[in-house]
């Protein structure tokens, strides 16, 4: 093997690398030949390195680009429920409190509930409310009927800047005159906006 | 002459589009490295979870069917944990019985719950949970009533499963106020 290499190694080399400059040499793009091979051999890999390096990391940049818009933009995070301790409690007491006030009232003093309803409720609660509330102002005086309502529980499913949702858990006590007193359960879910700073209910369904 | 004319411009923009993509690369995994170690982000990942475990805990403990016992109540036991998980496995023999004798089955619908408290460290958390149970008797048409559940959580290596529950007291507060 190594006296065969030797043999031919020597003889045919430069004679093939001598035909290659003569036949390039005759050819009408005579400059760029020799340019060519030498300009391919040593730096062939690198363009191709530095591309797929590109591409890697163009790649990789976008695909964790969009995981953390993946990551960020889960519905989970747009609520900020318990998330925002301080927000959660101030729309579960608003929202409590103003349930309270606008199902609570007696024979005499409907009027100032429905003032405050007026303040508290907004759209389609707002229009229930005014719809029904007629209806209750002549049961409370004829019945002498006193309502009295109280919140069991609150919890806040939904919460982002301008709106709220709610599941609240009543107890509405009924005391007519010379009757004693019932009380029933009422499960509530409330969709509430914050306007002007302050939370108001828009819609209440029955549970 | 032409070479390095043609060569330049093309290597600037390859240089530029290099850096581009190591700029992007960077921004992508700076802003992946934020999103995934976002404290608030994990918190409201686990109380979402925290409220689907604890609304199917609640239907699976308002669920039975006395033709299915056993696979009844290995469900509830599946979501119950600590205390509540003593008191069925303690209470399961007798309960079986009373069941098999009334001969009732019970299915629930969660109509909308809610998460009160959440500590993710302790692992602990509050849930209430408004359903609909439908009790169909041996003979006699199904009754349904509305029900409240109040609830408490508790993390386990199987996820999150009830510890204690109980009927949301009605009057209570009326009581006191009165």
């Amino acid at each position: 093997m190594k006296g065969a290499d030797r043999m031919r190694i020597p003889t045919p080399a430069p004679r093939a690398s001598a035909e290659d400059a003569a036949a390039s040499a005759g050819d009408a793009p005579a400059p760029a030949a020799p340019a060519r091979p030498r300009a391919r051999s040593p730096r062939a890999p690198r363009p191709w390195t530095a591309v797929a390096l590109v591409v890697v990391l163009l790649c990789g940049g976008a695909g964790l680009l969009w995981r953390a818009q993946q990551l960020t933009g889960e519905p989970a995070l747009h609520n900020r429920a318990l998330s925002d301790t301080e927000a959660t409690s101030r729309v579960a007491d608003e929202v409590g409190g103003a349930l309270t006030r606008v199902f609570s009232y007696g024979p005499g003093d409907t009027a100032a509930t429905r003032e405050a309803a007026r303040r508290l409720l907004a759209g389609t609660a707002a229009r229930q409310y005014e719809a029904l509330f007629g209806q209750v102002e002549q049961r409370a005086a004829r019945q002498g009927l006193t309502l009295t309502t109280h919140v069991v529980r609150a919890g806040v499913t939904r919460l982002d800047d301008r709106g709220a949702h709610l599941l609240v858990f009543l107890d509405q006590v009924a005391q007519r005159a010379g009757k004693p007193a019932t009380t029933v359960a009422a499960q509530l879910s409330v969709t509430a906006e914050r306007r002007d700073g302050r939370w108001r209910i828009v819609d209440i369904r029955s549970r | 002459m032409a070479r390095t004319m043609r060569g330049n411009p093309l290597l600037t923009a390859a240089a530029a589009l290099a850096l581009l993509a190591a700029g992007g690369a960077g921004w992508g995994g700076w802003s992946w490295y934020a999103a995934a170690h976002d404290e608030s982000a994990a918190y409201a990942t686990t109380r979402d979870e925290v409220l689907a475990a604890g609304e199917q805990a609640v239907q699976n403990m308002n669920t039975l069917d006395h033709r299915d016992l056993r696979r009844g109540l290995d469900t509830w036991q599946d979501s119950a944990t600590g205390d509540l998980l003593a008191q069925l496995t303690g209470g399961r023999a007798r309960f079986e019985r009373q069941i098999q004798q009334a001969r009732t089955v019970t299915s629930a619908k969660v109509l909308s719950g809610a998460v009160t408290e959440l500590d993710t460290r302790a692992g602990r958390a509050s849930v209430m949970v408004a359903l609909r149970i439908t009790v169909t008797p041996p003979k006699g048409a199904p009754a349904a009533k509305e029900s409240r559940m109040l609830g408490e959580l508790t993390r386990t290596p199987e996820g999150w499963k009830l510890s204690a529950l109980g009927q949301a007291p009605v009057g209570n507060t009326a009581g006191t106020a009165d």
